[in-house]
């Protein structure tokens, strides 16, 4: 396909086919916005369809997911970069697509993520949030609803199936076992 | 568009010829809305019918339901006793806990209306509090739309015709597809635990297997089970009698899933090198064991991790006890026990075999050289039929019988065979017979449905097109003028239920009937030898009938002689547990010695 | 004329004309809007992290309320999502149910919008109506689902019940009535002078800019340009059901308006056309126990048409049985705040819930 063959002239980067509709190519975060605009530019993707951004907190690294769209050939091409998580920043692209600033403005908030030269007002979902951005893994949502909300009385003589069973019979289970037990 | 737009101003006057229309709305509370059939209202619990498997709770993403015990529900094997209860500030009506209750007796209602003046009253028991609305069951889930996966992935086995040609094994264990997709349909509540008599920890080693983490599942299994290849292949496998799938659906393969598991580990090495166990430091404690069938093997190699010093005296020249020679080895091959013996061998037991306690070693200088003793010498003895002749050649015991046959020989029983009884050990000795080219009858007392074997061992019999005839009480054997058996008399029974006690044989008078035969087996259960024991010893042994009685740490009426197996009174009759009376002498012992 | 001293208004996020638990911050000039901000942040519910805690299945229930007015586009985006992941096949029944449910899901948020937009437009006769008529709707739903609005119906593999018996029946009478009062619609709406005075030339997309600005679904439909999902990247049984994709040139509430009027005839078009050749079998291709179920890890980009556009989602598994990221992306991403942002200066106050409405601009689907 052209697409992927000029991607890979012009970038050296390597395009997949990921189904009838969708091309699948991963850059190094700095070509990013070169790609966009050639896409968008030269090959008529002129549609930012969506951008999404992932946690990979085991890899220290945020993935971030550009996905355009051609009207014409009705083709998408999702574009994946990965960018470190302990320094999170990414080029700001709302220069391309207006729209992206929103989505930028959301990343900011909810991972931390910032794009030099960004221009919106901080603040865009949460109001006064002091504690880290909470779309990162390792914002507890549960640990943090339970220190904060209080919880309606009278539902303290719930029981665990499975304690319940241990009591009638005694069954010691070992520490190595318990990952599999029921949560 | 002209300034004055006369057709836009008056076209949509015609709306007021709507006036005189029937409205849509239905006068409430006067008239009632009619409700779809499958409305997803208040939940109704069968409380009967609700095993307490926690499912509900489960699935449930909001945390509404919590599962609370109920003073009128107590609790038995197969049923934890509780029951779900709903916050209804949270419930958002999905109706998953529906589509995932294995016993269908939760479902929803089209009842959606409740009026209270506490705000606090949101929490409702369904069943119990709203008892009423059985009536109005809307929302339920059918074995089709239900979201458990209620049929079990089928064993392979050999073809009927082949299996009778050698003593291959007939089941031929899930592969690694299988064993995923059976592992991934258990719920995971535990319940089988409770009938288990070592209470294996069942669902954790299965999601081990259903998470292809399969060491793991090896791990977790030998905790308690340190035979549990043999429980794979031969258990009498009580935990899927309770399996929450049961109640609508077929069990969980709890057994073949232990037998994928355990069989990864292809030999003692493996074992060891995956199990790991915790091994203590050797203490100064000895411990003697009495027979090394899975009673003895189990209490052996839990006290050598624990560090005891330990020896088992085994009469026979091979380890197992009944597993090795009451179980054919289509059932249960050699090589399986021998790996697992191995394994335990390696942790620290040691095992002198054609050590007969009573003639080659005395049970005194066992008692008198040990911290601790413990007995687990089987059912060595048959019941004899108690019919005339029944000392004619070609009368056999199982017991003999399969001794023989597990031992390598070939027992001259000629090419018709009838074998007496309905247990396990019966339907062993019919298809064993078979594997010896006979044609074999199988003679049962009472109907095919009460017989107390494996109902898949039986129906592996009648492929096998061993000829069971029910309802036949034996009378007296026939034997030729050489003292040899030719045929069997019996009579014919009709079932008679009496006062609401399973229904009993009795006999018809007259129906007198005889079928020739070269060798008759009596497979009608075994009894205990205590001729090892010193008469000062059998005499203050305390018995349960033909049993010994122990209490729950398997500690006879003796001091510090502790027994377990068959040969007790304790449980039920079989390997499972024997294993647990190992185990539990075990950490009697060890609390007994070292006081922890 | 002396240049007017210009003012901050808040529409919103307590507000008859706001479409949803939303503010947006106008400048306005006499009465004229200056500039315009989207404020969000009243109704975060942070659906997208719960979904990361829930497995597979449970996720549904979450899924059905990103959106109130339409939640089954979504959870059928989501399920196609899955089944791209998981190679997951639906049956052909299955396919054709998704159809009738997505259609039906249509012409009630169709309906709805009808009460929106006329009602913004101080028009609420028809509100009235069409919000009544919606309910015969529901009641198709109720029958089918268990439920009128929040279905949890369309699960990975297929649907979550067969139709009921009679059910079809029913919803050919229910599709014949409503098509006769699409008459009445059009003579309250369409014909009427207010609204058309109030319309035309109001909130307009210029179709240059619109593909570019992220416009999706009957507003992008409404500059003339031909897209929609289903055509384009067919789902479910769209592919073998025949229809037609109406656009108008003009870019305005009106142009906009038209667009949906004619959507409607083409959704009872396409549910005729699905109950006519419903075929038989199956209608789930049953998953795993939903405890256990894992989804190969990877990522899944998926979309389907609902009446305010596109809504996608992006789904990331890293192999467990729970999602690693479900992203959705709403048509009113765009539409509620860059679009509307840019389309609202030079406009009259009393026209931007007019305009918000005829946008179609959800809340929910911005903040997740």
């Amino acid at each position: 396909m052209d697409l992927i063959h000029n991607l890979k002239e012009v970038f050296e980067i390597d395009a997949k086919i990921k189904n009838d509709f969708q091309i699948e190519v991963e850059a190094k975060k700095e070509l990013v916005s070169s790609i966009l605009l050639y896409l968008k530019n030269q090959h008529g993707f002129i549609h930012l369809d969506h951008m999404s951004c992932v946690d990979w907190i085991e890899d220290e690294v945020f993935e971030l997911v550009y996905i355009v769209w051609n009207p014409n050939t009705k083709k998408t091409v999702l574009l994946h970069t990965k960018i470190d998580r302990n320094k999170p920043e990414m080029e700001n692209i709302d220069t391309i697509w207006d729209q992206a600033n929103t989505y930028e403005r959301e990343f900011r908030e909810m991972y931390g993520i910032e794009f030099p030269g960004l221009v919106a007002e901080r603040e865009f979902i949460l109001e006064g949030w002091t504690e880290m951005p909470p779309m990162r893994r390792d914002f507890d949502t549960k640990k943090y609803a339970e220190e904060t909300y209080a919880t309606r009385p009278g539902r303290e003589n719930a029981e665990d199936v499975r304690e319940k069973i241990i009591k009638r019979t005694g069954e010691e289970i070992p520490d190595f076992a318990k990952k599999y037990s029921r949560d | 568009m002209s300034i004055l737009n006369l057709k836009g101003i008056l076209t949509p006057l015609t709306a007021l010829k709507q006036m005189g229309k029937e409205p849509h709305t239905i006068n409430f509370p006067d008239e009632q809305k009619n409700i779809s059939k499958i409305y997803r209202g208040f939940h109704h619990n069968d409380l009967d019918l609700c095993i307490g498997c926690g499912n509900c709770e489960t699935i449930c993403m909001n945390d509404a339901i919590d599962m609370i015990s109920l003073a009128e529900i107590a609790g038995e094997p197969g049923d934890s006793g509780l029951r779900p209860r709903i916050d209804y500030g949270r419930c958002c009506y999905c109706a998953l806990c529906v589509d995932v209750c294995p016993s269908g007796s939760l479902n929803m209602t089209s009842e959606f209306m409740k009026v209270t003046p506490d705000p606090y009253d949101f929490l409702m028991t369904p069943g119990k509090d709203n008892p009423e609305a059985v009536d109005k069951l809307s929302f339920t889930a059918d074995m089709d739309t239900s979201l458990n996966l209620f049929d079990r992935v089928p064993m392979r086995e050999l073809d009927p015709e082949e299996r009778v040609k050698s003593f291959a094994e007939v089941f031929l264990g899930y592969n690694e597809e299988e064993a995923r997709i059976e592992a991934n349909r258990c719920i995971s509540c535990g319940l089988c635990t409770e009938n288990c008599p070592v209470h294996m920890h069942i669902p954790e080693y299965i999601n081990a297997i259903a998470n292809a983490d399969d060491e793991a599942a090896i791990k977790i299994i030998y905790d308690n089970n340190d035979l549990p290849e043999m429980c794979g292949k031969v258990c009498t496998r009580r935990c899927e009698d309770v399996c929450a799938l049961q109640v609508r659906g077929e069990a969980v393969a709890i057994r073949w899933l232990k037998g994928y598991a355990t069989t990864r580990a292809e030999n003692a090495e493996m074992i060891a090198e995956i199990v790991k166990p915790e091994v203590r430091e050797p203490n100064q404690y000895k411990v003697g064991i009495i027979g090394a069938g899975p009673a003895g093997l189990t209490a052996g190699y839990y006290l050598a991790l624990k560090g005891y010093d330990i020896t088992i005296y085994e009469a026979q020249k091979d380890p197992g006890g009944m597993i090795m020679y009451g179980i054919p080895k289509y059932r249960l091959p050699y090589d399986s026990i021998q790996k697992q013996v191995d394994y335990m061998k390696k942790m620290g037991v040691k095992i002198h075999f054609n050590t007969k306690v009573g003639k080659d070693i005395s049970f005194n200088e066992i008692y008198d050289n040990s911290d601790a003793v413990f007995m687990g010498i089987g059912l060595q003895d048959a019941w004899s039929l108690g019919i005339q002749d029944e000392d004619a050649e070609g009368v056999w015991s199982a017991v003999e019988f399969l001794g023989k046959a597990n031992a390598g020989e070939t027992p001259d029983i000629g090419k018709r065979v009838v074998v007496v009884g309905g247990g396990d050990v019966s339907i062993d000795c019919s298809r064993v017979s078979k594997r010896f080219g006979a044609d074999v009858f199988q003679s049962y007392r009472r109907r095919i449905q009460d017989m107390p074997a494996d109902p898949e061992e039986i129906e592996g019999a009648e492929q096998e097109h061993i000829h069971i005839m029910p309802q036949t009480i034996p009378t007296r054997v026939i034997k030729d003028e050489k003292g040899h058996v030719k045929g069997m008399e019996y009579l014919k029974a009709e079932m008679v239920s009496e006062g609401g006690g399973r229904p009993r044989p009795v006999a018809i008078e007259g129906s007198e009937t005889i079928i020739e035969c070269d060798a008759i087996i009596a497979a009608i259960g075994q009894k205990a030898n205590y001729e090892l024991l010193p008469k000062e010893i059998a005499d203050k042994l305390e018995m349960v009938k033909d049993k010994i009685k122990v209490n729950e740490d398997r500690l006879t009426s003796i001091p510090k002689l502790f027994a377990g197996g068959d040969a007790v009174k304790f449980g039920n009759s079989d390997a499972i547990s024997a294993i647990a009376d190992g185990y539990a002498a075990t950490k009697a012992i060890d609390k007994m010695l070292m006081g922890k | 004329m002396t240049r007017e001293k210009e003012t901050t208004l808040y529409l919103g996020p307590q507000h008859p004309g706001i479409t949803g638990n939303m503010m947006i911050k106008l400048k306005v000039s006499g009465d004229t809007v200056v500039s315009a901000e989207t404020h969000l942040g009243y109704l975060h519910r942070a659906f997208e992290k719960l979904i990361e805690r829930r497995n597979w299945l449970q996720s549904f229930t979450i899924l059905c309320r990103f959106c109130v007015p339409e939640p089954d586009p979504i959870e059928l985006s989501y399920a196609l999502a899955v089944e791209k992941l998981e190679g997951r096949a639906v049956p052909e029944r299955a396919d054709y149910i998704r159809t009738i449910v997505a259609e039906l899901a249509r012409i009630q948020s169709f309906l709805l919008w009808y009460g929106g937009q006329s009602g913004s437009g101080g028009l609420y006769t028809l509100g009235q109506w069409s919000v009544g008529d919606r309910n015969y709707i529901l009641d198709l739903f109720e029958d089918l689902t268990g439920a009128r609005i929040y279905h949890m119906f369309m699960w990975p593999g297929g649907v979550r019940r067969d139709l009921p018996e009679g059910w079809v029946d029913k919803a050919y009478r229910t599709m014949d009535y409503l098509e006769k009062r699409l008459d009445d619609y059009n003579k309250l709406l369409f014909d009427n002078a207010i609204f058309q005075k109030r319309a035309q030339g109001v909130g307009i997309i210029p179709k240059d800019k619109a593909l570019e600005w992220g416009v999706v679904g009957p507003p992008l439909r409404g500059t003339g340009i031909k897209h929609d999902v289903r055509i384009d990247e067919p789902y479910a049984a769209y592919d073998k059901i025949d229809f037609e994709v109406p656009t108008y040139e003009g870019g305005d509430v009106w142009a906009r308006a038209l667009v949906r009027r004619d959507e409607i005839k083409q959704s009872i078009n396409i549910i005729r056309q699905a109950l006519d050749n419903m075929p038989g079998g199956s209608y789930y291709n049953r998953i795993p126990n939903p405890m256990k179920w894992t989804v190969p890890a990877g990522n899944a980009w998926a979309k389907t048409e609902s009446v305010r556009g596109e809504i996608g989602f992006y789904l990331v598994s890293d192999g467990s049985n729970k999602p690693r990221r479900a992203h959705l992306r709403g048509a009113a991403y765009a539409h509620g705040i860059s679009v509307l942002e840019k389309i609202l200066p030079g406009e009259n106050i009393a026209d931007v819930s007019f305009i918000l409405n005829s946008l179609g601009v959800c809340p929910p689907e911005m903040e997740r």
